[in-house]
């Protein structure tokens, strides 16, 4: 009876110690948003979880070894016990409840960290290698930093032109996969004002190590200040939003302006000519045509170059993107 | 030349040579008849590496015999008794010279992944890009993660081959032409596997998600090949180890009698045997996706990439469990000798490891909480991903249970037992935060995860299995390893191990991503990164103390040729090392395997000839 | 008494066959009629139920043989039936996998594919099946002329069939396997199947040989089984894919 009081007395002191040790190592990044509450509510419960099992197997184990350890000059074997069912049936039974409740804890908040609130400000995050673009469709305005606005819900739509890539930023504790092809949303409603990264967090070729960003959580009047500088900022035509446009999605680094060839065809002279297809037709590159090879890449494919090399940007771009794309493709005709 | 030639070995090296470039040229051949490019490198690779490993294993002879049987022939086993140490480099039907094979292509493989680790975690010592461009870390840490999980499968096949014959009384596996074969198809696998460094490398990590893999160098296609030819190795030698445990056990070996390593083998092979198709389907499938534009997983083609993560982890989840099952099952084997008494509610513990195989199957969603698959699966698979606990916490309770009011002895190999018990209590405990799906948001893809699997897999494999070859050295051998080195390595290693792991534990948690070459210094753990480098030369160093040891002892070790740790498992009762066909006379088993402290009580009886 | 037992063995089998043959008339015809899914997923499984339970000898896996001498060649066969079965356990994953991923991709839609061709295919290798079991019941019975015979007759069929699907299905589709998601289904799915189908040609021509060697005898023909449980199992899996491939769902783009 002794060693289990010594026993008892031990773990509980100890589950305390390591929890203690725990909370001191700093182990987590701010809280900077309303779904890091209870994360982290939960993450605690698991410190505790932890704290006690580790204290109850390490404690159990190292006074046994310490023990009942072999003296010197002693010889023959332990004591022969075999089993218990109760005790048995009892380990067994404890730890199941114990994960059945950490299960139900862990969906309630998963609960608290997907609700969704109508008002949310819409975000499109466009992930490729290796750059983050965002597009705010209520203003028109598109950017390569986060700019988001404390205590307002964001609902960010995100798709991805090439792999898989992953928004993540440690201070929001939420993370979301992006998957080209499709689009995911990930809510967040960032709650400290302040300067945070985004972290791309699957592993999306060479340099994903690099694929990281700038997000601003500013003040609502800060916000709007910034969008209005955006939109100021913004050029005016279509066409030099285009040129934009074409810049900030990359669209130049297969197409060149000037004749060159790249990885695919060339813009200039592009607008009003014979396109021959892969197919053997050949159409007029008309608005219409530039438009769906803009969002549907394979629908039309160019003779000469291969199919499935463009990403489709159908749900990158917006209508009036596009056609400001297209308003400046036709400027280099 | 003839002499070198005679070595299996060699010649299969030769032949696989030879394969690989009959292959290239073949479908060199076809396409320039065909009037196409003749010279399309990847596809030339593919098949001239599939025709070198079929080579390869027609080389070394290890389908000799079933060339024989199907011509109608008779093919006797032969008999190895006077063929020294050529059969260990050559095709050998004896499950105990097979198990030693794999035992040393395991240690072969995993100083290769370890090496590469030793590479890139010095890369990782600073910020900022030392000697490593972006795609020689990524290759690196990706064969680094899937060469040492080949080499863990293939070191699981070495001790499941090598012990159970001999645990349950028979004189072989049960099918020991098909057990060699397994065996020489894992061998020109590795090749492969390695050989996708000379061919570009790739960037996708071990799990080599489409559609970055589709991308890929044509490294990345020798990887799948690799890892396919590997794995249907694995399977075959699961079926084997399954029909041997059910059919070739001595009399009186009910199943509850079994020493429990059997149990933890019989549920890693009903794992390996079913699951592990998938993994090659869905490398398969990607491989196809390259070769002939099949868009099973392209968006652009209505494919969908998130198929291919469910049919990677309905393998890749299970196996984590193969890693771990035979494993505990040797911690559970050798507490009872170290205690000297019985293993504590034996049933259960046999139980607990169905119970794990089984649960295992169903919980491989828990990789995929932030993939972006359907919703409504997460719960559920949170529920069976913590359930996995109550088993595997069952075989912790029957450890300490074991251990109390024992007489505990402290020999090296029951050093390595306790410390991987503590390591894998160290695993483990961070296995329920990950299945939590909020704060699994959180950690996923972080090095809080490469923490987490360090630990389950030292303390589920690498400690337990460096047990196991202290502890039946001396029966494969007929020497004992020098103790003292035994202490350094074990000194060297656990702390180091332990103090790398806990601080991958906690840069993840502050923030650094895993399978990054470079990371932000703002982020505050490059002190960390440096002890953790460190700390990695330091296990290297104890594994090198070990190297040395087993070079040593082999020659000079102590000679200990009896029952060394005064077991009761029927191979300690007789010398060392066995005999070609194990037992010379057969046993009936009288009794039950663990009950130490019981006077004049026997486990196994032999069965004298009348 | 031997002679009837290999007569009612050959009846059944013929009844069998009997039965395979109306469930997959059946299912054409609904596949061409009302098109319900559900009807045409459960199908395949009772033909597979009834293939392995009568073609294939699944009971066999179970007889107890506790006290039988273990070096005794029974006890011997018994051993290598449970490596077959494990075997086929584990290639059905594969198949699985296949099914799945046909599953997810499609989902009620087939590839656009030669109806009648399909059913010809088919039909051939549930021939072939019920050969093949003529040929077990042949050799069972030490019947080797008439084993001789059936199993020529799988095997040519075996052949037929993969000139039907590799020769003209493969040839003749609309699409290739780049084309479209069912076109790459459709290719791997029954890619897979050839070369199962091609390894089982294989090991009937094995036993063919040496049966005509005179290699088997009514007690010990391991080979025989062996081989026929394997082309059985080919066949089984070809129920599945056949709804999958031909009938189930409507045409996909
Ligand atoms: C040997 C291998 C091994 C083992 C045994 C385990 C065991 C477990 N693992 Fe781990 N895991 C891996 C290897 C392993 N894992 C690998 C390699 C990866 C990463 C793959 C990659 O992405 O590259 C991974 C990733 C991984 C993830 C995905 C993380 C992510 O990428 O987002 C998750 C999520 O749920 C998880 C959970 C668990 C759980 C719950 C267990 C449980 O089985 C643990 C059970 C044990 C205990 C809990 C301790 C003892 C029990 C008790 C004392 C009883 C009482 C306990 C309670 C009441 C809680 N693991
Ligand atoms: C069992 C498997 C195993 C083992 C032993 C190790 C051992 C080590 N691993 Fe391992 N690691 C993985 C499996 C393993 N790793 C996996 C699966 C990944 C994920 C890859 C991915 O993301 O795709 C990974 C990723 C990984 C990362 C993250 C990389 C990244 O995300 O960018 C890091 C970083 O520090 C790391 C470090 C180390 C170190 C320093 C060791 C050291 O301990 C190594 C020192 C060892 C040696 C020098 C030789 C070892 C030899 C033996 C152990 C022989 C024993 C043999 C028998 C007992 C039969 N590993
Ligand atoms: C990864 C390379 C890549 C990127 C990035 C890319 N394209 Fe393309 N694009 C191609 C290729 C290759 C073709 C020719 C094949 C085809 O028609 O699909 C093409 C064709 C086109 C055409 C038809 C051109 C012609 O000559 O008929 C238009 C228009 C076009 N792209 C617009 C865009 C726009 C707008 C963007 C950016 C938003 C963009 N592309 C980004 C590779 C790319
Ligand atoms: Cu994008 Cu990693
Ligand atoms: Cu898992």
């Amino acid at each position: 009876m002794r060693r289990y009081v010594i026993i008892f007395i031990l773990v509980i002191v100890s589950t305390f110690v390591v929890h203690e040790w725990l909370m001191l190592v700093h182990l987590f990044p701010r809280e900077a948003s309303a779904q890091s509450i209870p994360v982290d509510q939960l993450f605690h419960v698991h410190l505790w979880v932890i704290s006690f099992l580790f204290s109850l197997i390490m404690v159990t184990l190292i006074y046994s070894l310490i023990v009942f350890r072999r003296r010197k000059g002693e010889t023959g074997d332990g004591a022969y016990i075999t089993g218990n069912s109760t005790l048995e049936m009892t380990w067994t039974a404890i730890p199941l409840m114990a994960v059945l409740v950490l299960a139900y804890a862990g969906a309630k908040t998963l609960g608290a960290i997907r609700v969704i609130d109508p008002t949310a400000l819409q975000v499109k995050v466009t992930a490729g290698q290796w750059y983050w673009r965002y597009s705010y469709p209520e203003f028109g305005v598109t950017s390569s930093d986060l700019y988001l606005p404390a205590n307002r819900q964001i609902d960010l739509q995100m798709t991805s032109v090439d792999v898989i890539h992953s928004f993540w930023v440690p201070e929001f504790r939420v993370k979301q996969d992006i998957i080209p092809g499709r689009t995911v949303d990930l809510r967040v409603t960032p709650t400290l004002i302040g300067e945070y990264t985004v972290r791309c967090s699957e592993l999306c070729g060479l340099r994903h190590a690099y694929m990281e960003g700038k997000v601003n959580v500013v003040s609502q009047g800060d916000f709007d200040k910034w969008i209005a500088q955006q939109e100021s900022a913004a050029p005016e035509s279509p066409e030099l939003r285009g040129q934009q446009l074409a810049q900030d999605y990359g669209c130049i680094n297969c197409h060149s302006v000037d004749g060159s060839p790249k990885t695919g065809p060339s813009w200039l002279h592009l607008y009003g000519s014979i396109v021959k297809l892969t197919d053997g037709t050949s159409v007029t590159a008309d608005d219409n045509y530039l438009k769906t090879s803009i969002i549907q890449p394979n629908a039309q494919v160019v003779l000469g170059f291969p199919s499935n090399v463009m990403p489709d940007f159908s749900t990158v771009l917006d209508q009036t993107m596009v056609e400001s794309l297209v308003a400046y493709i036709k400027t280099l005709k | 030349m003839r002499k070198i030639y005679s070595i299996g070995l060699v010649r299969g090296l030769l032949w696989q040579i030879l394969g690989t470039a009959v292959g290239i040229g073949i479908l060199t051949g076809i396409r320039y008849l065909l009037g196409l490019t003749p010279w399309k490198p990847e596809s030339a690779f593919v098949f001239g590496a599939l025709l070198g490993a079929l080579f390869f294993v027609y080389g070394i002879g290890a389908v000799d015999g079933w060339i024989k049987v199907a011509s109608g022939k008779e093919a006797p086993e032969l008999d190895e008794t006077n063929w020294g140490r050529a059969r260990y480099f050559g095709v050998s039907l004896d499950h105990k010279v097979i198990g030693i094979q794999y035992l040393v292509l395991s240690l072969v493989l995993m100083l290769v992944g370890g090496s590469f680790a030793m590479l890139f975690r010095t890369e990782l010592a600073n910020t900022g890009l030392q000697f490593l461009t972006l795609m020689e870390y990524n290759t690196l840490m990706s064969l680094h993660g899937m060469v040492m999980i080949v080499g863990i499968l293939v070191g699981v096949a070495a001790f499941m081959n090598y012990l159970i014959p001999m645990m349950i009384g028979a004189r072989d596996m049960a099918f020991p032409r098909l057990n060699a074969f397994a065996f020489w198809l894992v061998v020109p696998a590795s090749i492969i596997l390695i050989s996708s460094m000379a061919l570009g490398g790739f960037d996708t990590g071990w799990t080599g998600y489409p559609p970055l893999s589709v991308r890929a160098p044509i490294g990345i296609q020798m990887f799948f090949l690799g890892v396919s030819l590997a794995g249907m190795g694995t399977i075959l030698s699961s079926l084997n180890v399954i029909t041997t445990a059910l059919r070739m056990r001595a009399k009186g070996m009910t199943g509850f009698r079994l020493p429990i390593f059997v149990w933890g083998s019989l549920a890693t092979s009903m794992i390996s045997l079913t699951a592990t198709q998938l993994i090659g389907l869905s490398f398969q499938m990607v491989m196809f996706e390259r070769l002939f534009g099949m868009g099973f997983f392209d968006p652009a083609k209505g494919g969908n990439p998130i198929l291919f993560q469910h049919l990677f982890w309905f393998y890749s989840h299970p196996a984590v469990y193969v890693f771990v099952l035979p494993g505990l099952g040797i911690i559970s084997e050798l507490l009872p000798v170290f205690a000297r008494k019985p293993l504590y509610g034996y049933k259960w513990v046999a139980i607990s490891s169905f119970g794990i195989a089984l649960i295992g199957f169903l919980v491989w969603g828990h990789h995929m909480f932030a993939s972006g698959m359907a919703e409504y699966l997460r719960v559920p698979f949170m529920y069976s991903t913590l359930l996995v606990a109550v088993p595997t916490g069952v075989k912790f309770f029957s450890w300490l249970g074991t251990l109390w009011r024992g007489k505990i002895v402290f020999p090296v190999p029951m050093l390595f037992v306790l410390a991987g018990i503590v390591v894998f209590l160290l695993g483990g405990l961070t296995g329920p935060p990950n299945a939590t799906v909020a704060t699994d948001l959180q950690l996923t893809d972080t090095y809080f995860i490469v923490g987490h699997f360090h630990d389950t897999m030292f303390g589920g494999y690498i400690f337990p299995f460096f047990a196991a070859i202290y502890y039946w050295f001396p029966k494969m051998t007929g020497r004992r390893l020098n103790e003292t080195l035994g202490k350094i390595h074990f000194w060297l290693m656990t702390p180091a191990f332990i103090t790398l792991s806990t601080l991958m534990m906690r840069i993840g948690l502050l923030g650094m991503r895993r399978r990054i070459a470079d990371y932000d210094p703002s982020l505050g753990v490059t002190i960390d990164n440096r002890v953790m480098t460190v700390a990695g030369f330091l296990i290297a160093l104890g594994i090198l103390t070990f190297l040395i040891n087993a070079f040593w002892s082999l020659r000079h070790g102590e000679i200990a040729t009896g029952n060394v740790w005064n077991s009761r498992s029927p191979e300690w009762q007789v010398p060392s090392p066995m005999p070609i066909h194990n037992y010379d006379k057969p046993f009936e088993v009288v009794g039950e395997p663990y009950d130490y402290g019981l006077p004049d009580s026997q486990y196994i009886k032999f069965i004298e000839e009348e | 008494m031997e002679h009837q037992t290999k007569s009612s063995a050959m009846q059944l089998g013929l009844l069998v066959f009997g039965a395979l043959a109306i469930l997959t008339a059946v299912e054409f015809a609904i596949a061409l009629t009302t098109n319900l899914w559900q009807v045409l997923a459960v199908i395949p499984f009772i033909k597979a139920g009834l293939v392995l339970y009568y073609y294939m000898h699944i009971s066999r896996l179970f007889e107890n043989d506790e006290d039988v001498d273990k070096e005794s060649f029974a006890y011997k066969l018994a051993t290598n039936r449970i490596g077959l079965w494990l075997f086929l356990l584990s290639d059905m994953f594969i198949f699985g996998g296949l099914m799945i991923s046909r599953i997810n991709l499609l989902g009620l839609t087939r590839p656009d594919l030669i109806q009648y061709l399909g059913l010809g295919v088919t039909t051939i290798l549930l021939i072939s099946s019920f050969f093949a079991n003529r040929a077990e019941v042949s050799m069972e019975s030490g019947d080797r002329r008439q084993f001789l015979v059936s199993i020529s007759i799988t095997m040519s069929l075996g052949i037929l069939f993969l000139l039907g699907v590799l020769g003209v299905e493969w040839r003749l589709a609309p699409f290739g396997p780049s084309t479209n998601l069912a076109g790459a289904i459709f290719y791997i799915m029954t890619g897979f199947h050839a070369f199962h189908v091609f390894s089982g040609v294989i090991f009937l021509a094995i036993v063919l040989r040496n049966g005509a060697h005179g290699l088997y005898s009514s007690e010990k023909h391991w080979g025989v089984e062996a081989s026929v449980v394997y082309w059985h199992f080919v066949d089984v899996v070809w129920f599945f894919f056949y709804p999958a491939l031909y009938l189930i769902g409507s045409l996909a783009k």
